[in-house]
């Protein structure tokens, strides 16, 4: 046991599959001598050698078509794309095959990959660094989605990513890299798929969040249990498939929603939440479904950026209404 | 005095070490002047000066570890910044906060801090249920039925909600008849007594083989659920004895020249209510509404300001619309905005009747078939043609003396010979 | 020099069964070597005093630039920033032999070629400082902005020579390129179309020998970066990109190829990333102090000084001189920096449309209800 960021849950994280899995093999653009810009790979090339480790000339249309041919031979690739914002390059080689390799040859060929990058923003990075693309790779079927808001879970879910016969777009908060630390056991127990993680009970209104956010609503919670609002938080975790069961049955008993992401309001993965929540639990709804989100502009450069973000004042603002309305 | 803290050197660092100080306490240093080195994770980084000034306090020796955002340099009358370097419209949001470790990364400030995350998490999903990392096990998952009520909360539509919210109905007192008991809007609204005179369009027809009430006929019972609904209907009869009149009396326009003295005698009854907000709006011009039976059902086109017409005016006037109400061309205009209204159902059968206010207007005269009765005179009996009338008024806001004073003188009007 | 290998034929076929049918050849250029020396056949330039010194101020002022900005990122009043030590000779020979009306596509790096262009100092750290003010450049104004998706800009130079070429005009692009950025499919597909259409566009490939923590021969199996130009069917030349003349010269022949109407040129201008890849990297992970050491002894702006000292237009009274000017210059900037207004929260909504939806502005009051409640 040891208290790690979750960078270090990723690195160990690998270093337990790459152990256990010889073909666990990591690819991507400085991943290997500098261990990933934010150094998620650290070591990993010492310890499991430059065949396993690599470093891949700079393309990420590449980087992803190659982890296709790879993962066809029997290799289990985990590839790196620096930022999401770079992710559109390989958009062609993960929409148009390895989204569909499955489907196309009736299960002959599949594509075990793991695409991992840093998520949304709030580093006060340059332009293209801050994105928050999730909702354009949850259209996609055949995709997986996936992004933890721990170190446990950053640790648990990659491991149950790359141990998934189907490719897995793995998105890391880079807000919450280094943020805190976790007592995070490295005993390579993988976490499950597919399911959200009630991270607090409450009665009163059901808030679904994912990423970086999740720190933003817990804060947000924690004041609002001080006026005697009692929430429940729930870390969607895998963004697609929707586990829609948990929220279903924690809407039903608080009867109020507030969905929170980073990523814009127009079409996003809220979007997807509300119109369920309200074909399936429209009559235990008190209040009308409150989204709180990005807005529908480009992601500020670092000026403004904690304008665009969402914090805990909007969230608050957004349960109360819930209450009020 | 300004001072100096160490800064977020780019790179998400909690702190640096110092390795070695190139001023001294009491040197004038200046501006971009290398002041100390410090090693972040494997590399050693040049701090500069950030403005001119005199070196007062340095803080901390080589060796000793700095936290982002800690004091590191105090210095005396700093020119070139009249603030500390770390506040001011440029700067870029670091955090103070003690960390340790390698913190890579090519681009931004990243946020660090040596705060432990505790936390609990439950995997939702009976079958996934699993324990995190700190040890406490998935609940198992309840799965939303189609249940009326539990733990007191009440399954309701939300329009039924707000509807009930809105006429102060408790919804537990609320029996609900939607699918699995959910409390639809025709509950609340039973539960209250009123009725609502919105047709459902999407619901089927009740009997079978019945159809569904399409154009006018519709619009007329449309109008006439709103009508039960809002109005205050009280009628009054009485007779217009005719026996004076010449032969040839064209009775639709003495009809008309009546109601026309009537409201100038009780401008009351000309006038359009609104029971929501309790306006009542005095008509100056008298715009009457004539009821015109049609085979498709009622029209009601309107003859306008028939205080200012001739008789040979008004007779050509009511022929056209007649004509057009018939043949379906009237305009709409013809048909809009009555200030009172009048039904001449005497033309085909019965003597008096009820006839029902159409809102916003406050009254309508109906007059039923002419007969010769027989009435008692000052010495004996005498066969006098006689028209009935039905007066119906809006009892909100127009008065039974008004009502009466308006009978009074359209009889008045219409005993006269011409 | 590149030599393509001779063709063999099958086992003991021999030359008589494949025989040569395009041979190809990369040529390198400089004049003045790492330490001041001139070569015998120079251009002009060589001996042009008075373009030589502006040259040389506008590399010294770059120079003070970068440190400057490399210092306030150091001192928490600038963000992340990609420095350009020891790219200044590649970057104002590039822009120096420009018209003003061509228009220059960078990549992130190229702040001499702007500054030369007009592109103020304050405007550069206005966009660093995290404002995009900062891409709404004073002069230059078709110039692309600084473009991170990595070869993007590559289409972008071949569109606007495509523009120029339908037009008539006399005009070129000029786009750089990375010697990472050699490896994304974009920059094949730029060069492929600028061959194809014969377009007035210049690409100049900075191999600066590392892609972050990429060095260049792991990055391609190819000798040279100026032979990928041969799949495109283009002129590919290489130069010493620490040296100005041999720069302005190779970039001046190109430019009057072009408007010729003869064509696209790709040059590689060899040089050396002297700084982290950012101010946020540290190159000290993986690269070797000696090699670093090394390629400062080639740096660009000893070797023009000394030709300067030379032609005996320069000395150290006229050097000190020049850097107080270039410090008062950058000093002036960076108070213009300093003191710029922050954007208010309306800046992110109004530049996304030139006729915003409603919904927008509806989350534009939003916006401006909550801001500054993050405390941020």
């Amino acid at each position: 046991m040891a208290k790690v960021t979750m960078i270090e849950a990723i690195n160990r994280a690998h270093a337990w599959e790459m152990t256990r899995d010889p073909n666990v093999v990591v690819l991507g653009e400085d991943v290997g001598v500098n261990g990933g810009v934010f150094r998620a790979t650290a070591g990993l090339q010492e310890q499991f050698g430059k065949d396993r480790v690599q470093d891949t000339p700079l393309a990420e249309g590449m980087i992803a078509g190659m982890a296709i041919g790879m993962a066809t031979q029997g290799l289990r690739p985990v590839a790196e794309i620096q930022f999401m914002g770079f992710i559109y390059p390989a958009m062609d080689q993960i929409a148009n095959h390895m989204a569909r390799l499955r489907n196309r040859t009736r299960g002959r060929l599949t594509c075990p990959v793991v695409i991992r990058m840093p998520h949304g923003g709030g580093i006060h990075a340059p332009e293209h660094h801050s994105e928050s693309l999730e909702a354009m790779l949850a259209h996609h079927a055949g995709l997986r989605v996936v992004c933890p808001s721990s170190p446990a879970r950053a640790y648990g879910l990659l491991l149950a990513a790359i141990r998934d016969p189907d490719p897995v777009i793995f998105l890391e908060p880079a807000r919450l890299y280094r943020l805190v630390k976790q007592e995070v056991a490295d005993d390579g127990q993988a976490l499950p798929l597919d399911v959200c993680y009630r991270l607090r009970e409450g009665t009163d209104v059901t808030i679904v969040t994912w990423g970086a956010m999740v720190t933003e609503t817990l804060k947000a919670a924690e004041t609002l249990e001080n006026s005697g609002v009692s929430c429940e938080v729930l870390d969607l975790a895998t963004l697609s498939p929707i586990d829609h069961d948990t929220i279903l049955e924690s809407v039903t008993r608080t009867g109020r929603l507030v969905i929170v992401h980073e990523a814009p309001r127009n079409c996003g993965i809220g979007a997807e939440i509300a119109a369920t929540v309200a074909e399936r639990a429209l009559y235990d709804l008190h209040a009308p479904i409150k989204r709180v989100t990005g807005y529908d502009t480009i992601m500020p450069l670092a000026r403004l950026e904690y304008d665009y973000i969402p914090n805990a004042a909007r969230i608050m603002d957004a349960v109360r209404e819930t209450l009020t309305e | 005095m300004t001072s100096f803290n160490l800064p977020d050197l780019g790179e998400g660092l909690a702190e640096a070490e110092i390795v070695r100080w190139h001023v001294n306490v009491g040197d004038t240093v200046a501006v971009d002047q290398p002041m100390l080195a410090v090693e972040t994770a494997k590399a050693v980084v040049e701090v500069p000066a950030p403005f001119s000034g005199v070196i007062k306090k340095l803080h901390g020796q080589p060796g000793d570890v700095i936290a982002t955002g800690a004091l590191l340099v105090e210095f005396e009358g700093a020119k070139g910044e009249a603030s500390p370097a770390n506040s001011g419209p440029h700067h870029i949001a670091t955090r103070s906060s003690h960390g340790s470790g390698d913190a890579g990364t090519v681009v931004g400030n990243m946020p660090t801090s040596d705060i432990e995350l505790i936390e609990t998490a439950h995997a939702g999903g009976s079958a996934h249920g699993h324990t995190n990392g700190n040890g406490h096990a998935a609940t198992s998952t309840a799965h939303a039925s189609t249940r009326a009520q539990a733990d007191g909360r009440i399954r309701a539509a939300p329009a039924a909600r707000a509807l009930a919210k809105h006429l102060g109905i408790n919804l537990a007192a609320v029996h609900g008849t939607g699918r699995g008991g959910v409390v639809i809007v025709a509950d609340v609204l039973a539960q209250s007594n009123i009725s609502t005179h919105r047709t459902n369009d999407s619901a089927a027809p009740r009997f079978a083989g019945g159809e569904r009430l399409k154009g006018l006929r519709r619009a007329m019972a449309q109008s006439m659920s709103l009508a039960r609904d809002n109005v205050t209907n009280c009628t009054l009869f009485d007779d217009a004895d005719l026996h004076r009149w010449p032969e040839g009396q064209d009775i639709t326009t003495r009809l008309l020249r009546a109601i026309s003295m009537a409201c100038k005698a009780v401008p009351a009854l000309n006038a359009w209510y609104d029971g929501d907000t309790q306006t009542r709006l005095l008509k100056s011009r008298v715009d009457v509404g004539m009821a015109v039976d049609t085979p498709d059902g009622l029209i009601v086109p309107i003859v306008r300001d028939i205080g200012a017409r001739t008789t040979a005016e008004l007779r050509h006037d009511i022929d056209r619309l007649k004509r057009t109400a018939r043949d379906r061309t009237v305009a709409p205009e013809d048909l809009r905005d009555a200030t009172f209204m009048l039904s001449n159902f005497g033309m085909i059968a019965g003597r008096y009747a009820t006839p029902v206010v159409v809102p916003p207007m406050v009254a309508i005269l109906g007059s039923g078939r002419l007969s010769r009765d027989v009435i008692a005179v000052e010495n004996g009996f005498e066969a006098h043609l006689r028209m009935p009338l039905s007066l119906t008024f809006d009892h909100r806001c127009v008065t039974g003396g008004e009502a009466a004073r308006f009978m009074a003188a359209v009889l008045g009007d219409l005993e006269k010979d011409t | 020099m590149y030599n393509p290998p001779r063709s063999r034929g099958g086992p003991g076929r021999g030359n008589r069964v494949l025989k040569t049918v395009a041979e190809f050849a990369i040529k390198y250029c400089q004049f003045l070597d790492a330490s001041g020396n001139l070569a015998a056949a120079a251009p002009p330039l060589a001996s042009d005093t008075d373009a030589l010194l502006e040259m040389y101020r506008f590399m010294t002022l770059v120079r003070t630039f970068d440190t400057k900005a490399v210092n306030l990122q150091r001192t928490g009043k600038l963000g992340t920033y990609a420095s350009c030590l020891g790219h200044e000779a590649t970057h104002v020979g590039v822009a120096a032999a420009m018209q003003a009306d061509d228009v220059l596509c960078p990549v992130y790096r190229e702040f001499g070629s702007q500054i030369w262009r007009g592109v103020k100092m304050s405007t550069i750290l206005t966009f660093w400082g995290g404002d995009e003010s900062g891409s709404n450049f004073t002069a230059a104004r078709q110039d692309f902005p600084w473009c991170v998706p990595i070869a993007s800009q590559m289409l972008h130079g071949a569109g606007v020579a495509m523009a120029m070429k339908i037009r008539g005009e006399k005009r070129c692009s000029v786009t750089y390129i990375g010697d990472g950025g050699t490896s994304e499919g974009a920059f094949y597909e730029g060069i492929n179309l600028a061959g194809a259409r014969a377009l007035p566009a210049i690409f100049v490939v900075v191999n600066n020998g590392w892609a972050i923590s990429v060095p260049i021969e792991h990055q391609t199996a190819t000798k040279t970066l100026a032979q990928k130009a041969i799949a495109a069917g283009i002129p590919g030349v290489q130069v010493d990109g620490n040296d100005v003349i041999a720069v302005h010269h190779v970039m001046s022949e190109a430019l009057a190829r072009a408007r010729r109407g003869e064509g696209p040129t790709l040059i590689e201008a060899l040089t050396y990333r002297l700084s982290d890849h950012t101010t946020a990297d540290d190159a000290s992970r993986y690269r070797d102090p000696d090699e670093v050491r090394q390629a400062w002894s080639k740096e660009p702006l000893p070797r023009l000084r000394a030709h300067l000292l030379k032609l005996k237009v320069w000395d150290d009274a006229r050097e000190e001189a020049l850097k107080k000017e270039c410090a008062r210059e950058v000093e002036a900037a960076v108070d213009e920096y300093l003191s710029a207004p922050k954007p208010t929260t309306d800046a992110m909504f109004d530049h996304l449309f030139a006729r915003p939806p409603k919904s927008l502005l509806e989350q534009r009051e939003q916006a401006r209800r909550y801001a500054g409640s993050s405390g941020h």
